[in-house]
C-alpha cells in the first residue's frame, strides 16, 4: 500500500498493511550542517513484541500502544462504541462545548486544500497524504455522513464519498488523531475560517470520552494523577514543598538574593500557579519568578492545595470533562485563599485552558480573574522597581512563541518588548508572532515518548520549527558563539530541549534555551553572577 | 419547452424551497449552543492591535481596562475576505486565479440583479429608466458569465488535474461545478446571442409576481433561467452555503473572544448548558445519565 496513492477510504482497509509508512529519508531537508542525509538520527525500530500486541498500522509509528483486540467480537463492541460516540459528539447536551465550531468544520469545508502548507508536519513529512490537515477530516465528515445522518447508506457517496467503518478505521483514526499538534495554523489559513486542528482534538474527546481510549502520558499519568495526587508530576504537597525550599536555597547561592516563597497566603494580590514540571526539569525558572516577584514588591503567594500548585491541564488536549475538572480546582483554590488574581506561569496550555477555554465553566463563585505572567512581568520590567543592565544580556536572543499563548489567545507584544528592552541582540523567527509554527511538542506531544514517537514527535513534529530556530541565527551559525532561544513555555521547553539534544544543536551550532524569567533576571543589576548556564539542561 | 404556467409554477416551487430552507439553515446555525472560548489570531477588532494579532489579553489586569472593538477594521477584514478571497491568495495562489473570477462573477450576477431591480424600481416611481439600463445590464450580466464560467471550468478542470483535489472531489463537487457551469455558458449565450436578457428577466420575473401566464422565454433562456432557479433549490442543502457559514466561522468562533461577567448573559447560558445531561460512556466521565455537567466537573476524582 505504501507504493500507491493514500486515499481517504483506505484508512479502513488492509489492516495488516501499515497504510503510510513515513521514516527519516522521507523528510525535507535542513539547513547545513545538518543537512546531511546521513547524520539524520536513525529511528527507534518496533519490537517485535510491540508489533503483535499493539497497533502500528497507521505509519508505522506507535503513539498511543493501543492493544490489539483479542477476537471479532471485541473489535465489534469497539466499533459499536465509536459508532455511540459519534452520535454524542453531535448532541447539545453532550458536546454543547464545542457542538458549533465542530458543525461549522464538518459541513461546510469544500476541500479547497488552503490549509495544507500551513501544516508544519504536513510540510516537514515531505507531503504525506495521512498528515494532511484535511485527510483526518475528511475521514471524520465521511463517517458521520455516512453512520449518523439520516440517508447516508443511501447519499454519502454521493455527497461525501466512501468510507467504512471497521476496526481497522477506528484503531488507525485513533492514531492518527495524534499525529497533530493542534497548533491551528491550518485554521488561520482556511478561507472559510473552518478548524481541523480542532477536529483532531474533537476526535480525540469522542475517543477519551466514550471509549476510555487515550495517550497514558496525558490521561492516565495526567489529568487523572493530577486529581488524584495533586499533580501530574506525581509530586504531593508535601515533596512540592519541599522542592519549592530546595529551590529557594539554591537561588540564594546562586544569586546571593535571599527568597523565601510564600505558601497559601491568605488575601495574597496573585496566586502563582506555575505547571509543575518546572520544578522538577527546569526549578531555574520557579526560582527566577521568586527573585522578580520580590524585587518588584509584589504580594503573592503558592498554592499548596491539591492541582492548585500545577497549572498543568491536559483536559485541553483531548476531554472536556477532565479539562473541567482541573480548572474547577484552580479556581476553588484561588477563591479559598481570597486572592485577587490567578497569574500563570510560563506554560502555553495553561495560559489558554486558564484564560480562554475553561472561561465559560467558571461561573459563579469560580469565576476568579486571571492573566498571564507575560503582563504581569512586563508590568514589573517597566515598572523601574528593579535596575537592569541589559549589556549582560549581550548574546544573540531569538524567541519562540508558543502557540497556546500567541496564535490562540493574542498575547504577542509584551514579551517581546521586554526583549527588545533587555536582550541588545534581539531577533525574530520568520515567521513569528502568529503567525509562528509549533514546536512539535503542542497537544501534550512533548510529554509522550513511548516506542518510536521521539523519533517522529522531534524529526517530523518539531523539524519547520528547528529549521527556524537555525535561520534566526544564520549569521553566528557556530559554535563559538553562545545563543540563547527564549520559550516562554513548559511544554515547548521540553520539546526543544529534546529537539535540540537529538540533532547535536548545542555541540554544532551552541544554542540552548530557556524562559523569560530567566533572561529578565540575568540581566538584574543585584544578580552579580550569571543566571543563565550555558549547557543543555 | 417548458409551457407558461407549468414554467411559472415550478419557478414558485423552486423559489420556495430556496427561502424555506435557506432561512431555516441559517437558523438552525445560528441557534446552536454558546461553545467554550476558542478565539484565533488575529482577531481584527482588537483596537491598535489587530495588525500584530494582539489581542486585550495583552493589558495588565485587563478586566480594569476599557474594552475597545474597531468595527471598521473587522469589516475591513471581512471585506477584503469576501470580494477578494485573501487567504486563498495568501495559501493557495494556483487556486486563487480561478476561484476569484468564479466568485467575481457571481458578484457581478447578484449587481446585475440589483441593478435590474433599482432600475425598474425607479420606473414605477416614473423616473425612465429601463431602456437605457437594460442594454448595460445586460452587458454587465455578461461579464458576470463570463468570469464566473472560467472560474467554474478552471475549478472543474483543477479537480481532475491537481491531485491535492483527486481523493477529496465527491460527486457532488462535480455536480455542483458542472451546474453552475451551464448556468454560466447558457446566460453568456443568450448576452451573446444580442438578445434582452435583462429585460426578459424582468418580464419573466413580472410574470411569476403577477401570475400573468403568457409570459414566454426562448429556449436556452428558458433553461437558463431553470438551470439558475434549480440552482437556488439546490443550494441550501450543500456544501456551498459556505457563505453563510463563514459568518458564524469568524463572528462566532475566530472573533468571539466576550469574557464572562458574572450576571451576564453569557453567563447564564453557560449556567443552563452546564446543567445538561451527560450520557459519554467512559469509565472516568463516571456519567449515569442524571448527572449534569456540574455534577462530573465538581464530583471529587480522589479514590
Amino acid at each position: 500500500m505504501s507504493a500507491k496513492k493514500v486515499r481517504v477510504k483506505d484508512i479502513g482497509k488492509r489492516g495488516d498493511e501499515v497504510l503510510c509508512p513515513i521514516g527519516p529519508e522521507d523528510l525535507v531537508p535542513l539547513p547545513p550542517p545538518y543537512d546531511n542525509p546521513e547524520d539524520e538520527p536513525a529511528w527507534k525500530e518496533l519490537g517485535a513484541a510491540t508489533q503483535e500486541k499493539v497497533v502500528c498500522n497507521l505509519d508505522g509509528v506507535v503513539a498511543l500502544s493501543l492493544p490489539k483486540p483479542k477476537d471479532k467480537a471485541e473489535e465489534e463492541e469497539y466499533v459499536e462504541k465509536f459508532r455511540a460516540g459519534l452520535k454524542k459528539l453531535l448532541e447539545k447536551n453532550n458536546n454543547w462545548t464545542f457542538l458549533q465550531p465542530l458543525l461549522l468544520s464538518l459541513d461546510y469545508c469544500v476541500n479547497c486544500q488552503s490549509c495544507n502548507d500551513a501544516c508544519p508536519v504536513f510540510t516537514a513529512s515531505g507531503g504525506k497524504e495521512i498528515y494532511r490537515p484535511t485527510y483526518r477530516a475528511e475521514v471524520l465528515r465521511r463517517l458521520v455522513a455516512k453512520y449518523v445522518k439520516p440517508g447516508g447508506k443511501l447519499f454519502s457517496r454521493f455527497t461525501h464519498g466512501d468510507i467504512d467503518l471497521n476496526w481497522t478505521t477506528i484503531s488507525r483514526l485513533y492514531e492518527l488523531s495524534y499525529r497533530c499538534t493542534l497548533c491551528r495554523r491550518c485554521a488561520q489559513a482556511c478561507p472559510i475560517g473552518l478548524d481541523n486542528g480542532l477536529i483532531s482534538r474533537e476526535l480525540r474527546k469522542l475517543f477519551s470520552q466514550e471509549l476510555g481510549w487515550a495517550a497514558k502520558e496525558l490521561h492516565e499519568k495526567g489529568t487523572v494523577l493530577q486529581l488524584e495526587v495533586g499533580s501530574s508530576t506525581g509530586m504531593n504537597q508535601v515533596v512540592v514543598k519541599d522542592n519549592i525550599e530546595f529551590i529557594d536555597e539554591d537561588m540564594a547561592d546562586e544569586t546571593g538574593i535571599q527568597v523565601e516563597t510564600p505558601w497559601d497566603k491568605e488575601g495574597a494580590d496573585v496566586l502563582l500557579i506555575h505547571n509543575a514540571g518546572e520544578i522538577l526539569a527546569w526549578p531555574e525558572n520557579p526560582g527566577a519568578f521568586a527573585i522578580i516577584l520580590d524585587a518588584a514588591g509584589i504580594d503573592w503567594t503558592l498554592s499548596s492545595a491539591e492541582v492548585a500548585y500545577d497549572g498543568v491541564n491536559y483536559g485541553l488536549f483531548y476531554d472536556d470533562v477532565q479539562l473541567s475538572r482541573v480548572a474547577v480546582k484552580h479556581s476553588e483554590a484561588a477563591k479559598k485563599l481570597k486572592v485577587n488574581k490567578i497569574v500563570a506561569g510560563e506554560c502555553g496550555h495553561q495560559h489558554k485552558a486558564m484564560l480562554t477555554v475553561s472561561d465559560r465553566v467558571l461561573t459563579g463563585e469560580l469565576a476568579v480573574k486571571r492573566e498571564s505572567c507575560l503582563t504581569l512581568l512586563e508590568e514589573i520590567v517597566f515598572s523601574g522597581k528593579i535596575e537592569f543592565d541589559p549589556s549582560k544580556n549581550d548574546f544573540p536572543v531569538t524567541l519562540h512563541d508558543p502557540c497556546n499563548i500567541v496564535r490562540n489567545l493574542g498575547i504577542v507584544e509584551p514579551q517581546r518588548r521586554i526583549l527588545r528592552y533587555l536582550c541588545p541582540q534581539f531577533r525574530e523567527m520568520t515567521p513569528h508572532g502568529v503567525d509562528n509554527y509549533c514546536c512539535g511538542g503542542g497537544s501534550g506531544f512533548a510529554v509522550m515518548s513511548p516506542n518510536n514517537f521521539p523519533d517522529w514527535r522531534l524529526s517530523v513534529g518539531g523539524r519547520v520549527k528547528l529549521k527556524q530556530i537555525l535561520d534566526a541565527f544564520a549569521d553566528q551559525p557556530g559554535p563559538e558563539v553562545p545563543k540563547y532561544l527564549c520559550a516562554p513555555c513548559s511544554n515547548c521547553k521540553g520539546q526543544l530541549r529534546d529537539l535540540l539534544q537529538y540533532y547535536d544543536v548545542l555541540e554544532k551550532s551552541n544554542i540552548t534555551y530557556g524562559g523569560l524569567v530567566e533572561l529578565i533576571v540575568n540581566a538584574m543589576v543585584d544578580v552579580k553572577e550569571p543566571f543563565i548556564k550555558w549547557e543543555m539542561h | 419547452m417548458f409551457g407558461s404556467t407549468l414554467l411559472i409554477v415550478v419557478s414558485w416551487a423552486l423559489l420556495a424551497v430556496f427561502v424555506v430552507a435557506f432561512i431555516l439553515r441559517t437558523i438552525r446555525i445560528a441557534r446552536l449552543p454558546v461553545h467554550l472560548r476558542w478565539e484565533l489570531a488575529p482577531v481584527p477588532h482588537e483596537k491598535g492591535k489587530s495588525h500584530y494579532g494582539g489581542s486585550y489579553l495583552e493589558e495588565f489586569e485587563w478586566w480594569t481596562k476599557p474594552r475597545e472593538k474597531d468595527s471598521i477594521k473587522e469589516a475591513s477584514y471581512m471585506l477584503q475576505e469576501i470580494l477578494l478571497l485573501k487567504s486563498v491568495w495568501e495559501n493557495n495562489r494556483r487556486l486563487w486565479w480561478f476561484s476569484f473570477p468564479f466568485h467575481t462573477g457571481m458578484y457581478v450576477l447578484i449587481g446585475a440583479g440589483a441593478l435590474l431591480l433599482l432600475s425598474n424600481g425607479l420606473e414605477v416611481v416614473g423616473v425612465q429608466t429601463a431602456g437605457g439600463w437594460q442594454g448595460g445590464i445586460s452587458i454587465f450580466a455578461g461579464a458576470g458569465f463570463a468570469l464566473g464560467g472560467i472560474g467554474a471550468l478552471g475549478l472543474l478542470v483543477s479537480r481532475f488535474v491537481d491531485p491535492r483535489f483527486r481523493d477529496y472531489t465527491t460527486p457532488a463537487a462535480l455536480f455542483n461545478l458542472i451546474l453552475l457551469l451551464a448556468i454560466f455558458v447558457t446566460g453568456g449565450y443568450v448576452v451573446a446571442a444580442s438578445q434582452n436578457l435583462a429585460g426578459s428577466v424582468w418580464d419573466f420575473g413580472t410574470g411569476l409576481v403577477t401570475g400573468d401566464l403568457s409570459v414566454e422565454l426562448s429556449g436556452v433562456l428558458q433553461a437558463h433561467v431553470l438551470l439558475a432557479l434549480v440552482f437556488l433549490a439546490y443550494l441550501p442543502f450543500t456544501r456551498m452555503m459556505h457563505f453563510v457559514a463563514k459568518y458564524f466561522t469568524y463572528h462566532q468562533v475566530r472573533w468571539d473572544d466576550e469574557p464572562l461577567v458574572a450576571g451576564g448573559r453569557l453567563e447564564q447560558e453557560a449556567n443552563r448548558l452546564l446543567e445538561q445531561p451527560v450520557t459519554w460512556g467512559a469509565p472516568h466521565v463516571n456519567a449515569n445519565g442524571s448527572k449534569n455537567w456540574v455534577d462530573v466537573a465538581t464530583e471529587e476524582m480522589k479514590t
